[in-house]
């Protein structure tokens, strides 16, 4: 490639990485702003919106609600994709594509299609609405992203150290615990976090098949319909540094754990 | 020495094949206590699966395997009396060399401080007191090594499976390790049931090798009777550097065997098998056991050669011959007759012989 | 080298540690050996639960989806008889109302799958051959996290920018290009800036892992057989990034199609897409249901066999390629 292309591209990520970042940017300085409506130019500053963020009490309830079904769906999901990427490595059966296959499905089923199949589904079985049936179905959703990336993990894990465990008296269930699990933690940490931010965020799911309490991101999604405010700015902001820390903490700790198990 | 009393094992009409390639095929062997046995072959020969049967990682397709008199034919790895040291020594990464030789004593119901007394004998043993706080990362290849046949010597097994464990290591280490092997084995006294497909490995270590190929055991015996009395042209070939005679049987003169070689009588050891006169054989002659003089020796046998080329081996030369167009190789210890072209005599004893049945 | 004693089996001097203890537990062992009884049962227990998990909790509410959209009434109500029929479905091709939100929804979502495309391609390219290896994933970050950020926050950050009083009217404002602000907000051109923000990074991942795959060398091969740049990217790296450019566009294409409130906030009147005609048979009186059903299995079924004929078309041209 010529040196003007390479410039060209050069050029063509920063415009996009300033295309991604410049509009949480500006979000979080509106929130700032000393005054009822949202919009430029800032005049004066405030502290006021972020400091209400922490003493609104509905605010503080959803965080926690929302927190709650992130971590409870996470551990299904941790636990139902580890079971099935450990039943669909390393062996041959009939149906196992088939099985891989439903299994990934609902990474790529449209939000809103499966929102709504839910919503019927839980009327069918007599699930009122709330948290549990959120917690399902981000359950449901966040499954795929933990077979694939406990897969990708457990198809490094030598086939020896299972059975040099055997050999020495270990049944497959205190292999799976005391090998299998210890080699698959990094995995299981960035899946994990991956999941909770995915249901943290998670709008259209928990809209269909939430209660009388919103989540998060329902929360904002009401409050922005009644109008723009720094208020939601300053609850937006306060939701992006807790993920931004989240994510990046994960990064690091799955990159150290992982470098720790393969020196 | 080794006691040779009860075997330890026994494998009975054991066959194995995986989808339509058989890996092995009626497999009979004993193994007695405190032996140190050897499966030699080349790759695919089915020597490792016959350990993996052992360990409990195959079932076979039809037959039993017996272990101290118990028929364990259908017990899974972790009830069977036997560990095994792994090609890649399969080290727990996350563990301590410590906590690597407990992992057996814990499963087998032992209290910390039998462990800790336990881990204490085998680090005596094994010279591994400085390594028990490390994880496998930070000890080399020998040491590590030395943690595998800690791990699997710790919950006391009747015997142990070793597959290719030395294959990891370099060359230099390897010798050193063969002969450190060799010396454990016969201070625990158990039995030691060894892969390998590097013959030099198998003589140096074993009491008994045991030759496979392609399923099947192709001869078993200490490695003297393996070495000077092959049984067939695989063992001959696969053992060692050897000159393969292809002769015709003459007959039986008095105590020796007769065999026509190249228009050359030879005389040997009449084999076990008897020849029909006519019938084509193969001998073998080990080179080193060829003399190589100017002069027509008074061995038994002698045979009339010329140099091709000689090649400096740092201890000795090597020669290439030539019989009446037929190369064979033999060694001299001095360059005096070794020069090309030249004339020389060729001698051997008749023990030095092995006829081979094709 | 003192010799290895036999270690005796009896043990006085304790008791078990955990896992030995756990493994003598009576029910522990009688539970693990029914269970582990034999290799084919291992493996029937095994596989017991992602069956039942895939059925159940997952292929279920689809299953059953599909089935009250073949309904007259549901949820069930006193003195009206439920009976099958196809009306539902006869309701979505009779009436424009629903006809045009679907294929604007089809087009809006094929034309942004090929816009995010064309736009990640080369910020991919830049990534996977450009950055140095040690800085790759300090650059992905940088637009990772945005990513991490949810949904609704992004929508939201695109609205202050959009807005009348947002940052692009201030900007133009201050250049002195325009004197009254241009109604960005509740257009075909705010939804479409927001689709791209929000689907961006499911383009560029995939991409950019097809890419970091190819060995430069390559390029560098081609190019000393005289290939020019172009034929190079033409002829050597598009091709062998192709699995990346197909799973890239379904992804985007199947998340674009079934975004729910992106279209509520930033689109307007004019720009209502499916995902909003099936929502509002479920805001609404509950015997409207079987009609949110059928057009939920008319929209799934149209995505997959959309994604799915892109997959196909993409996997024979990489299969002429390898020929």
């Amino acid at each position: 490639m010529t040196r003007h292309t390479r410039i060209l591209m050069s050029c063509i990520y920063w415009a996009f990485a300033l295309y991604l970042l410049l509009p949480l940017a500006l979000m979080m300085l509106m929130g700032f702003k000393d005054a009822r409506f949202i919009g430029f130019p800032i005049t004066s500053w405030t502290l006021d919106w972020y400091i209400g963020v922490f003493a609104d009490r509905q605010v503080m309830f959803t965080f926690g609600y929302s927190t709650l079904i992130a971590i409870l769906s996470t551990a299904i999901a941790l636990v139902v994709g580890t079971w099935i990427a450990v039943t669909l490595t390393g062996r041959a059966f009939f149906g196992r594509a088939v099985i891989l296959g439903l299994t990934l499905l609902p990474a790529v089923i449209p939000g809103v299609i499966s929102a709504i199949a839910f919503r019927i589904y839980a009327r069918v079985l007599g699930i009122e609405p709330g948290m549990w049936a959120i917690i399902w179905s981000h359950a449901v959703h966040n499954v795929p992203f933990v077979v694939l990336v406990v897969m990708a993990r457990l198809s490094t894990l030598p086939r020896s150290q299972a059975e040099a465990a055997r050999d020495l008296g270990a049944d497959p269930l205190v292999v799976f615990f005391r090998i299998t699990m210890p080699y698959l933690t990094p995995a299981m940490i960035g899946a994990g976090v991956f999941c909770m931010l995915l249901s943290f965020d998670d709008f259209v799911r928990s809209y269909f098949l939430g209660g009388y309490d919103p989540t998060l991101p329902v929360l904002i999604f009401a409050k922005l319909r009644s109008g723009m405010s720094p208020e939601v700015n300053a609850i937006s902001t306060v939701v992006l540094v807790l993920t931004a820390v989240l994510g990046i903490w994960a990064e690091r700790s799955m990159r150290r754990i992982k470098k720790q198990a393969n020196r | 020495m080794t006691q040779r009393t009860d075997p330890v094992a026994r494998i009975e009409g054991v066959t194995k094949s995986f989808g339509k390639t058989i890996a092995l095929h009626q497999m009979n062997l004993q193994i007695a206590s405190g032996e140190f046995v050897t499966f030699l072959g080349p790759s695919g020969c089915g020597k490792s699966t016959t350990l993996r049967i052992l360990g409990g990682f195959e079932t076979p397709d039809t037959g039993r395997i017996i272990l101290n008199g118990q028929d364990v034919t259908a017990l899974p790895p972790n009830r069977r009396k036997v560990n095994m040291v792994f090609q890649d020594y399969a080290l727990f990464p996350h563990m301590t060399t410590r906590r690597n030789i407990a992992f057996g004593l814990e499963l087998k119901g032992l209290s910390r401080r039998a462990i800790d007394a336990r881990i204490d004998e085998l680090a005596a043993f094994l010279q591994l007191a400085d390594y028990l706080d490390r994880r496998p990362d930070q000890l080399s290849g020998g040491q590590r090594q030395r943690v595998a046949l800690a791990r699997a010597l710790a919950p006391d097994p009747e015997m142990l499976l070793l597959d290719e464990p030395l294959g990891a290591l370099d060359a230099k280490l390897r010798t050193q390790v063969q002969i450190e092997l060799k010396n454990i084995q016969r201070r625990t006294n158990k039995a030691f049931f060894f892969v390998t497909h590097d013959q030099e490995e198998a003589l140096t270590m074993s009491d008994r090798i045991v030759v496979m190929n392609q399923g099947r055991i192709e001869q078993d015996g200490t490695p003297e009777e393996l070495y000077f009395r092959p049984a067939s042209r695989f063992v001959a070939e696969f053992i060692g550097e050897t000159n393969l005679l292809e002769a015709t049987f003459r007959g039986i003169e008095g105590d020796a065997a007769v065999i026509d070689w190249l228009g050359n009588p030879l005389r040997c050891n009449p084999a076990g098998q008897g020849f029909a006169p006519g019938a084509a054989v193969t001998a073998s002659v080990r080179p080193e056991r060829i003399a190589v003089s100017a002069d027509r020796p008074a061995t038994e046998n002698a045979v009339e050669a010329r140099i091709v080329t000689s090649i400096f081996k740092g201890s000795r030369y090597l020669l290439e011959l030539a019989v009446n167009g037929t190369r064979v190789s033999a060694y001299a210890d001095s360059p005096v007759a070794a020069d090309q072209g030249a004339s020389v005599w060729l001698g051997w004893s008749r023990s030095s012989i092995s006829l081979i049945g094709d | 080298m003192p010799d290895l004693p036999p270690q005796s089996p009896a043990d006085p001097s304790g008791p078990p540690t955990f896992w030995g203890r756990l493994t003598a537990w009576s029910l522990y062992r009688a539970l693990t050996g029914l269970v582990f009884a034999s290799p084919r049962r291992q493996f029937w227990m095994l596989i017991l639960f992602p069956v039942i998990w895939v059925l159940v909790a997952h292929l279920g509410p689809i299953l059953q989806m599909m089935q009250v959209s073949f309904l007259s009434s549901y949820p069930p109500s006193a003195g009206k008889e439920v009976v099958l029929t196809t009306a539902n479905y006869s309701r979505f091709f009779g009436d424009s109302i629903f006809l045009v939100p679907f294929w604007r929804t089809m087009v809006f979502s094929v034309v942004l799958t090929l816009t995010t495309l064309v736009l990640m391609y080369p910020v991919a390219y830049f990534l996977a051959r450009h950055v140095r290896r040690d800085n790759q994933l300090l650059f992905l970050m940088l637009l990772l996290i945005p990513f991490w950020v949810g949904e609704i926050v992004r929508i939201y950050a695109v609205m202050i920018i959009l807005g009348n009083n947002g940052a692009l009217n201030l900007l133009l404002r201050w250049l002195g290009l325009i004197e009254r602000p241009i109604p960005f907000m509740y257009t075909n051109f705010s939804l479409s800036v927001g689709i791209v923000y929000l689907t961006a990074l499911y383009m560029l991942m995939p991409l950019y892992s097809a890419l970091e795959k190819i060995p430069a060398n390559y390029s560098e091969a081609a190019a000393d057989l005289g290939a020019g740049p172009w034929t190079r990217f033409f002829r050597v790296t598009l091709p062998l990034s192709l699995e990346g450019v197909g799973a890239g566009c379904t992804l985007v294409f199947l998340i674009a199609t079934g975004m729910y409130a992106t279209p509520v906030l930033l689109g307007g009147p004019n720009t209502t897409l499916f995902s909003q005609t099936i929502a509002g048979f479920f805001h609404v009186a509950g015997d409207q249901w079987p009609t949110g059903a059928a057009f939920s299995t008319i929209m799934l079924v149209t995505a997959l066999v959309v994604a799915g004929a892109f997959n196909r078309i993409i996997a024979l041209l990489s299969g002429r390629v390898a020929k």
